[in-house]
């Protein structure tokens, strides 16, 4: 699903460049449940902002999907995130101005369905999440739980082969962070492929495959567990 | 995103924060109110003109002195004496004075004139008499009254011979003019006559005010005034020392003016209207900045630039279109009232709704543009990461 080659990323800072990603070398097999693991200053974060093509890499070649990305630009990128890709973030990242549904459908606006259909496919989503009875109330009406149900229902709403989670229990109560943790593995299991960035081991554990960073650069997979 | 989805998102963000959205919108809504309310005020005043223009009949010739130039009633006789195409001759002394009869008090234009005024055929008697020669031959304080004064000060009743007060003077009423049009101001419904000599008296002054010189065709009094140019041009070594003018030509100088005026009321209420707009750039630059975070959200699950453009965008257009609408109201509305506050009359065009619109348009696209792309130049990742 994600094939990365000798990916680097520099940041100019205040005249100098600082370099956030050395070279990283990894593959995420379609149908994984995999955890890129690291402290925070790890390079975790930027990797994600690569992965997702909210960021463009210094250097270094990027397949997903089988295909080449690595020159995709800021529309090209957009669609791509719209259809191959779906994001969970620590914070929720729910618009607070909408219904849970109207979140739920914010990935199907931008690929111009129909109203009708992606209010029905919203719904599925919601349902499927455990959630249909909540579909009309507002983020803020929801506990921290039932946020990121919605926030999963909002990723996989446009059925994306790939689903990017960043720290997604990060903001939630252990109770509540391992009912999302088995929530994801089910999805897994389902066949998508899920990659959640953390810098939690309890999280990493639950994965078949971690990818460890430290300093910009990807450790060994030796050092990891996993399958 | 297609447009019905920005449109929709637009106006359920404006519904979310009524207060705000009003606020933001206050400015062009007075701007289009505004426009449209002063254009009315200008055009009623051009109308009121323009309804004059039967007043005096279009034979009629206006001499007026320039500035400084000496003006007494010798230049009747010279004027007279001069052009044997005029039919009639009449001086004019314009004045303005406080009329009162017991408790009731009225400013209302004065006019010294002679009886020569009655043959220019612009005045009709409701009831009494005209000025008549023995009136300026024993300087009698004698008044007839326009039609509107007649009404204010007495109604219904007839006033013939009944004592008015003016200038501080006894005038007795001899003579009331029926009716003429709706003209405000100087119409002379709203204006009292007197005989010349008496005001000149009243007024200490030997000058007038103009002369007016009735002819019998538009030819002859063309003439006329070929005629009466070419006399004052060489007897006071300039054009501009006094002017010879058929009525015409001074209510098309008048209209000029008016139109002017009403330009300068329109421009003044669109200056307003880009002031709105600028209050409009202002909240959607906030708007912009506190929703950071929900532009990177939507560019993380698929939104384009260009989509973020339309979105922000829309969203100026509604409020300014919203507010020109409600400015539309509020400017109907002022039509109808400011004729009873202003007692000016104001007559609503069409044009001015669409100048309003199209211009509360403009201002939408225009100062909603800098905000809207500014919102689609957010780094997502930024965006993302920005509190709040």
């Amino acid at each position: 699903m994600i094939r990365v080659e000798g990916l680097v990323k520099d940041y100019p800072m205040a005249g100098d460049t600082v370099r956030a990603l050395h070279e990283v070398t990894f593959e995420i097999p379609t149908g994984s449940l995999a955890a890129i693991m690291g402290q925070s200053g790890s390079g975790k974060t930027t990797l994600l902002n690569l992965l997702a093509g909210l960021d463009g890499p210094t250097a270094g070649r990027y397949w997903l999907n089988g295909r080449d990305v690595s020159a995709f630009g800021v529309v090209e990128w957009s669609r791509e995130r719209n259809r191959t890709i779906g994001f969970v973030f620590q914070a929720f990242n729910l618009l607070p101005s909408m219904s849970a549904l109207g979140n739920v459908e914010l990935p199907l606006v931008y690929r111009r369905v129909p109203p009708r259909q992606r209010r029905e496919r919203a719904q599925a989503a919601l349902e499927a999440m455990g959630l249909a009875h909540r579909a009309h109330h507002r983020p803020t009406e929801l506990s921290g739980g039932q946020q990121q149900r919605v926030a999963i229902a909002r990723a996989l709403v446009g059925d994306p082969p790939l689903l990017l989670a960043d720290e997604p229990t990060g903001n939630l109560d252990a109770e509540t962070g391992d009912e999302i943790l088995n929530l994801l593995a089910a999805l897994n299991r389902q066949g998508r492929t899920i990659v959640i960035v953390t810098h939690s081991a309890e999280v990493a554990a639950r994965c078949q495959l971690v990818l460890r960073m430290r300093d910009g650069r990807m450790l060994p997979a030796a050092a990891g567990g996993g399958a | 995103m297609t447009w019905a989805d920005s449109l929709r998102t637009a106006w359920a963000g404006m519904w979310s924060s009524k207060l705000r959205a009003l606020l933001t919108m206050l400015g062009v809504i007075i701007g289009v109110a505004a426009v449209i309310t002063l254009v009315a005020i200008g055009n009623g005043a051009s109308q009121a003109v323009a309804s004059r223009i039967e007043t005096l009949g279009t034979n009629v010739l206006f001499v007026t002195p320039g500035p400084g130039t000496p003006f007494t009633t010798r230049q009747v006789a010279y004027i007279r004496d001069n052009t044997p195409v005029a039919r009639v001759v009449v001086p004019l002394l314009n004045s303005g004075g406080q009329l009162s009869v017991g408790t009731s008090t009225l400013a209302a234009p004065v006019v010294g004139t002679t009886p020569g005024y009655q043959a220019l055929g612009a005045i009709h008697l409701a009831a009494g008499r005209f000025l008549v020669p023995a009136d300026i031959t024993f300087n009698r304080d004698a008044v007839v009254l326009g039609a509107n004064v007649s009404q204010a000060l007495f109604g219904a009743g007839n006033p013939v011979g009944a004592h008015v007060s003016l200038l501080g003077q006894r005038f007795t009423v001899v003579g009331v003019l029926q009716p003429v049009g709706q003209g405000p101001g100087t119409s002379q419904d709203n204006s009292v006559f007197i005989p010349l000599p008496v005001a000149q008296f009243l007024l200490s002054t030997q000058n007038l005010s103009a002369v007016l010189v009735g002819a019998s065709s538009p030819t002859a009094a063309s003439q006329a005034q070929d005629l009466l140019t070419n006399l004052y041009t060489n007897r006071f070594g300039s054009a501009s020392s006094v002017t010879v003018a058929s009525e015409d030509q001074v209510l098309a100088t008048l209209s000029a003016t008016r139109a002017t005026f009403t330009n300068l009321l329109a421009g003044t209420a669109l200056i307003s209207l880009v002031v709105g707009g600028i209050g409009i750039m202002n909240i959607m630059l906030v708007s912009v900045t506190e929703r950071t975070r929900e532009i990177g959200v939507r560019r993380a699950v698929g939104a384009v630039p260009e989509d973020v453009v339309l979105q922000f965008l829309l969203e100026a257009m509604v409020l300014s279109l919203t507010g020109g609408a409600l400015g539309v109201g509020a400017g109907l509305v002022m039509v109808h009232l400011a004729p009873l506050f202003l007692k000016t009359p104001a007559v609503f065009t069409p044009s001015a709704v669409v100048l309003a619109f199209v211009f509360s348009t403009l201002v939408g696209l225009v100062f909603g543009l800098y905000p809207a792309v500014k919102a689609s130049h957010l780094h997502p990742i930024d965006a993302l990461r920005h509190s709040g």
